[in-house]
């Protein structure tokens, strides 16, 4: 594809893209300076990333930070798929919109009216703030978004495809995972890793419902920040940038891949 | 009797929220190993037809029966019949072979039978070594190709199209016109095909059902739905057609055109109004001294193999005529025909009616 945009489109983009990654590049940029603070830099070190593999308190954390979201993001990625296989097929239109309406409402919605609402939530019903509580927060927030990315696949699936399997013998549990789930699977993918992604970077909801000793990275990142500069936060960050960018490539190469096998 | 029927229609009608109808009764037999034909416009109801013998839809009223069982409430995965979709409906996920064999491992059959079957399949479809190919690889006759397959692999009793043959082009149409007529001969299968294309229908079947507004109109061999169609809308729909109001004078003996002619139809009552067909190729170009009716060349296309004349008679009846020679446009021209090419057709008249007449005054001679 030739690129048709003109000198200042170009530079426009430029310094649009340098003002939003600026302040991560800073960001980490610091994290490798021995001087510890960010005002000056003094010299190359990975002093700041040796505390950060060094405190097991932080690395307790990190776990804990991977294990919600890979757990919240399973469970919420097969809750969600089935439930917008569910959507798509309801022969009500008028339930179906509203059903859809709902779920969106849940995407709009602050995370601090949600983190709040499932505090009350949870001090309600007893359920102890910690593990559970963050984990089933998660799930929670992760399904709207998992329907969403799951919905478009659906609508562009050809029903004749449902009828086509039942023709040849499938009953209704080998049209869903002969057919459909094959299908969209790419829908499915999308839906993981952004609810992955999602719960990674959680802070209000987390920040709600998470008890004594519990954690994840993004509440102690804030709390590490409130107590005073370190640049140990910086090498968090910057840790968690470098995933983050993997995350994206792994998504980039799965969906380049399913997409050339799955276009007709 | 019953023995050779595969698929039998008692009074089936099918409605849709109680106040769209889209069969009215419909009732026939299928005979196991012929290839048969629904034709009709769209939304006449043929393939509503199809999706109740698949089983994706259940008849409103009216009983369904394949091979003497009635099928009523029986769901498509447990019925012996494949479908090949308009749009193929292929999975895009699964590669060719896959796609074919996607019946035989629902059925949980051994791999080494699956191989042969599936290779046996494409084979017969002239699809051997595309095994591997991605359905995105394929254009639209291979595609259709595989949907074949992906049908007769299972060894079906009876093999339903739905139009398969509407999204390629005119040239592909006609060689796969061919092909589907061969390869149900091949099979000794029953197919039941769906077009809106009489002409696809004239070529393949053995057997037309015409259908309109969800009633089979009329039903028969090409040959006998083209030369005595039964009514307006057959003959409309079945190839073109001049069609004239004229009286029936008595037995042989018809006029219209304001002359009295000779024809080879009778059993009607004596100056009954009836309308008289007479298909485009059967009206000679000629003097207007020799012609039987003398018209006025109105437009004249060329359409390859004949000319296409639009001519009026005097009344202003619209005469077309296909003829292999030129005319001039304005000029009066007579039009000469066999007492054959005349068919009468009573007005109203229902299929059993036509059928009891035609066995009544044939008897008779």
């Amino acid at each position: 594809m030739r690129s048709n945009l003109t000198t200042t489109a170009k530079v426009y983009l430029a310094i649009v893209f340098v003002i939003l990654y600026a302040p991560i590049f800073y960001l980490i940029f610091y994290s490798f300076n021995s001087g510890g603070t960010m005002s000056s830099f003094e010299s190359f070190t990975l002093e700041h990333y040796k505390a950060v593999f060094n405190d097991n308190r932080l690395l307790v954390i990190l776990i804990n930070t991977t294990i919600v979201a890979l757990l919240s993001a399973l469970i919420a990625t097969m809750i969600g798929t089935l439930g917008a296989i569910g959507i798509v097929s309801m022969s009500n239109k008028k339930m179906r919109r509203t059903l859809l309406s709902l779920n969106n409402i849940l995407i709009v919605s602050p995370d601090v009216v949600i983190g709040a609402s499932f505090l009350i939530l949870f001090t309600m019903v007893g359920i102890q703030l910690g593990f559970t509580s963050v984990l089933i927060s998660h799930i929670a927030f992760s399904i709207p978004i998992v329907v969403l990315m799951v919905l478009p696949k659906l609508f562009e699936m050809n029903t004749n495809l449902i009828d086509a399997a039942l023709d040849l013998g499938a009953n209704r549990r080998d049209v869903l995972t002969r057919v459909i789930l094959p299908y969209i699977k790419p829908g499915i993918f999308a839906g993981f890793f952004m609810a992955l992604t999602y719960s990674l970077d959680d802070f209000a909801v987390t920040f709600f419902v998470t008890g004594n000793g519990f954690s994840t990275l993004s509440v102690e990142i804030y709390s590490m920040a409130r107590a005073g500069i370190s640049l140990t936060v910086n090498a968090i960050s910057g840790l968690v940038f470098v995933v983050t960018v993997g995350i994206v490539v792994m998504y980039y190469l799965i969906t380049k891949r399913t997409r050339k096998s799955g276009e007709v | 009797m019953a023995n050779d029927t595969i698929i039998r229609f008692d009074n089936v009608t099918k409605s849709y929220n109680s106040n769209t109808t889209v069969l009215k009764g419909v009732s026939f037999e299928l005979e196991r190993g012929k290839f048969y034909t629904l034709l009709g416009p769209s939304g006449c109801g043929k393939t509503t037809i199809l999706r109740i013998i698949a089983g994706f839809e259940a008849p409103t009223t009216g009983d369904v029966f394949i091979n003497s069982k009635r099928v009523n409430n029986v769901p498509a995965n447990e019925r012996q019949v494949n479908t090949v979709f308009q749009d193929y409906a292929l999975f895009p996920h699964l590669n060719v072979f896959e796609n074919v064999a996607f019946g035989l491992r629902i059925k949980k059959v051994k791999e080494a039978e699956i191989k042969a079957r599936v290779a046996e399949a494409l084979k017969f479809v002239n699809l051997a070594g595309y095994e591997n190919r991605e359905i995105t690889e394929m254009s639209g006759g291979q595609r259709q190709r595989v949907a074949i397959a992906r049908a007769i692999v299972n060894d079906p009793e009876v093999i339903l199209l739905d139009e398969p043959l509407s999204a390629l082009d005119l040239k592909l149409r006609t060689e796969m016109q061919y092909e589907l007529r061969e390869l149900q001969q091949r099979l000794g299968k029953t197919f039941i095909f769906v077009t809106h294309d009489q002409e696809e229908a004239l070529a393949m079947s053995d057997e037309i059902f015409v259908l309109n507004e969800g009633n089979i109109q009329q039903s028969g061999t090409p040959v006998d739905i083209y030369d005595e169609p039964i009514n307006r809308f057959v003959a409309d729909f079945i190839g073109e057609s001049n069609i004239v109001d004229g009286v029936m004078l008595e037995d042989y003996k018809v006029q219209f055109a304001g002359k009295v002619f000779d024809c080879v139809d009778g059993g009607m009552k004596q100056n009954e109004k009836i309308e008289v067909v007479i298909r485009p190729e059967d009206l000679h170009l000629t003097t207007p001294a020799a012609g039987k009716i003398t018209v006025r060349v109105d437009t004249q296309l060329f359409r390859g193999v004949h000319y296409e004349l639009s001519t009026y008679d005097k009344d202003g009846n619209e005469w077309l005529v296909h003829s292999l020679k030129q005319a001039e446009v304005g000029a009066q021209v007579g039009l000469d025909f066999d007492p054959e090419a005349i068919h009468i057709m009573r007005l109203n008249e229902t299929e059993e009616e036509f059928d009891a007449r035609i066995e009544a005054y044939t008897n008779e001679v």
